[in-house]
């Protein structure tokens, strides 16, 4: 599984586990008005990736628009389900990680939010099987990441 | 995290000597600390949380996590607009869930949690505010633009859950807005081409603001060429819409705000890495750019985003009295129940009601259950309300000046007079 060539370690800014097809977020989204917890649905009109369902997946963002209220959104998909399963980032953020952590807090999940580079995000494509350990280390089952 | 500075109370309430959600608390700013790659935390001296907004059922749980596990805040907090007003229990559920139940509840444990309950995205109009310099939490966007800007206190664009981590623990990591280099304006914007009576007028702040807010990115901009005549509420027009178009947090203005007494000032003795001079033409495509087409009847007029001010209530009496509005429109006013209570003592309140305006309180129009039959061609005054309510509400806008409103109200028809029309 570990094979070289199809890993990265990043920087562990919420420890979990988690396996899941990977997101890529074609532009920067708001969680906050931008996005349904209720169904875990992309739903800012303007977004390339209008009416996608972040289920389940690995979210890769490369670019986040912060809001006050991206925590508690977050969180609530989390809750009831329906939110992404992990968060890779290339730009830290606070708003996501706490949202992350609060989750798993209240609800005993273990979501992990871990940040990588840009230029490793990049190699890797919508729908590659990705799993993710604890210390961080991010996989890529069928091509991206070296 | 090593290399992290803990006092003895911080490494309390890490081990959990204070319960497990004091423990939490600090859990998440030492984890908040790491995501940052901050050195040290910093005390500070008040927040105003965004926490108590509702948006599932999550928040709420939160909020009873806390109570449940005795948590105690650590410095002054007060709250941020809630999804409904308070007391107003006439307000239908949107969703025919218990979402409004649940609203009210969350509401109600951060008051019981000790919150100041002001319920107002102007928290900044009521006294006792934050000093030149104070360490602060703050999460709403406007909020948060206006303490670093016009008041000169220090803080991140915070948001849920941190803002009331941080106010339990009382520290915050010492990055960003809270050190002198995060606070160095990186852009001038200059307005030499904009005629003085045009600098002059309410809306001039709102479409800065908002090609403020376009054009900086993620750097601390510089505004040169502010009349002395700029106000709290014209401050409060930038704060705003600099923090819908873009993200805003803290902004200059040469003369006017607090660390910026002269241009060298609010650059560190630096040069300004670009400068962005700005025309007639740019706050018309503004104004152009935060309306929408619409050959509709007006059929509403929306003031008071953010909350109105004292000073906004007086100038609005002043043109509304002794006229009423038309009666095909709706006329909703959201304020905070302390400026309130101030318009009522002038009997304020009892005239505008008579001339047709709907005041509310504790909430906002773009987003409360609270608000009945806004919709269709909609006109405000505020870039803020023009920039995110088409999105949340079926509505089509129409941005003017406060007199632009209140005379398109009393018409029931759109009347633009000003300069700002191209």
């Amino acid at each position: 599984m570990t094979q070289p060539g199809n890993s990265a370690q990043g920087k562990v800014l919420v420890a979990g586990s988690a396996s899941g097809l990977a997101l890529l977020l074609d532009e920067p989204l708001s969680f906050w008005g931008g996005f349904d917890p209720r169904n875990g649905k992309i739903i800012d009109v303007h977004h390339p990736q209008f009416g996608t369902r972040t289920t389940g997946s690995v979210m890769f963002i490369p670019e986040s628009r912060g809001s006050a209220g991206t925590p508690g959104a977050i969180a609530e998909s989390l809750r009831n389900g329906n939110g992404p399963a992990a968060f890779v980032l290339a730009k830290t953020d606070l708003k996501i990680s706490v949202g992350v952590m609060v989750a798993n807090r209240l609800y005993n999940l273990d979501v992990p939010v871990i940040e990588i580079s840009l230029p490793l995000m990049n190699q890797v494509s919508n729908g590659d099987e990705i799993q993710i350990i604890p210390e961080g280390l991010v996989l890529a089952k069928i091509s991206g990441l070296d | 995290m090593p290399g992290l500075h803990l006092d003895s109370r911080d490494q309390n309430l890490l081990d959990g000597k204070q319960g497990k959600a004091m423990q939490f608390a600090m859990q998440t700013i030492v984890a908040a600390a790491n995501i940052e790659s901050a050195k040290s935390l910093i005390e500070i001296s008040f927040a105003h949380i965004d926490s108590c907004f509702y948006s599932g059922r999550a928040h709420l749980d939160f909020a009873l996590f806390l109570l449940q596990h005795k948590a105690q805040l650590a410095v002054p907090t007060w709250t941020n607009t809630g999804l409904v007003a308070l007391d107003d229990f006439s307000i239908r559920d949107p969703f025919a869930s218990n979402e409004v139940d649940e609203a009210r509840q969350l509401m109600e444990a951060y008051v019981q949690l000790g919150c100041k309950a002001v319920w107002t995205c102007a928290p900044y109009q009521l006294p006792g505010r934050p000093k030149l310099g104070d360490h602060i939490v703050g999460s709403e966007s406007n909020a948060v633009s206006f303490y670093n800007s016009v008041i000169g206190a220090r803080t991140n664009k915070y948001g849920d859950f941190f803002d009331v981590c941080a106010a339990l623990v009382g520290k915050v990591p010492l990055t960003g807005l809270h050190c002198d280099e995060g606070r160095r304006s990186r852009v001038l914007f200059t307005l030499d081409d904009i005629p003085r009576q045009i600098r002059a007028s309410d809306i001039f702040y709102h479409l800065l603001g908002h090609l403020v807010g376009r054009h900086c990115g993620s750097l601390v901009p510089v505004i040169s060429g502010l009349p002395d005549s700029t106000d709290e509420d014209d401050l409060k027009a930038i704060s705003a819409a600099g923090s819908s178009s873009g993200s805003v947090p803290l902004f200059h203005a040469v003369g006017i705000t607090p660390e910026a007494a002269t241009l060298d000032d609010a650059c560190q003795n630096q040069a300004p890495e670009k400068t962005v001079s700005l025309g007639v033409a740019d706050l018309q495509s503004a104004r152009e750019e935060l309306g929408t087409d619409s050959t509709q009847p007006l059929q509403g007029i929306a003031l008071g985003t953010p909350h109105f001010s004292y000073t906004e209530f007086e100038r609005l009496v002043g043109l509304l009295q002794g006229r009423c509005i038309n009666k095909k429109l709706v006329f909703y006013l959201t304020t905070s129940r302390y400026v309130y209570t101030q318009a009522e003592s002038q009997g304020w309140i009892g005239l505008l009601e008579t001339a047709g305006v709907k005041i509310i309180t504790d909430t906002c129009t773009y987003f409360s259950p609270a608000v009945n039959g806004l919709e269709g061609k909609v006109m405000t005054n505020a870039a803020k309300w023009a920039y995110y309510a088409p999105g949340m509400l079926p509505v089509q806008v129409v941005l003017g000046s406060l007199a632009e409103c209140v005379e398109s109200a009393v018409a029931g028809e759109v009347l633009l007079d000003s300069w700002a029309t191209s």
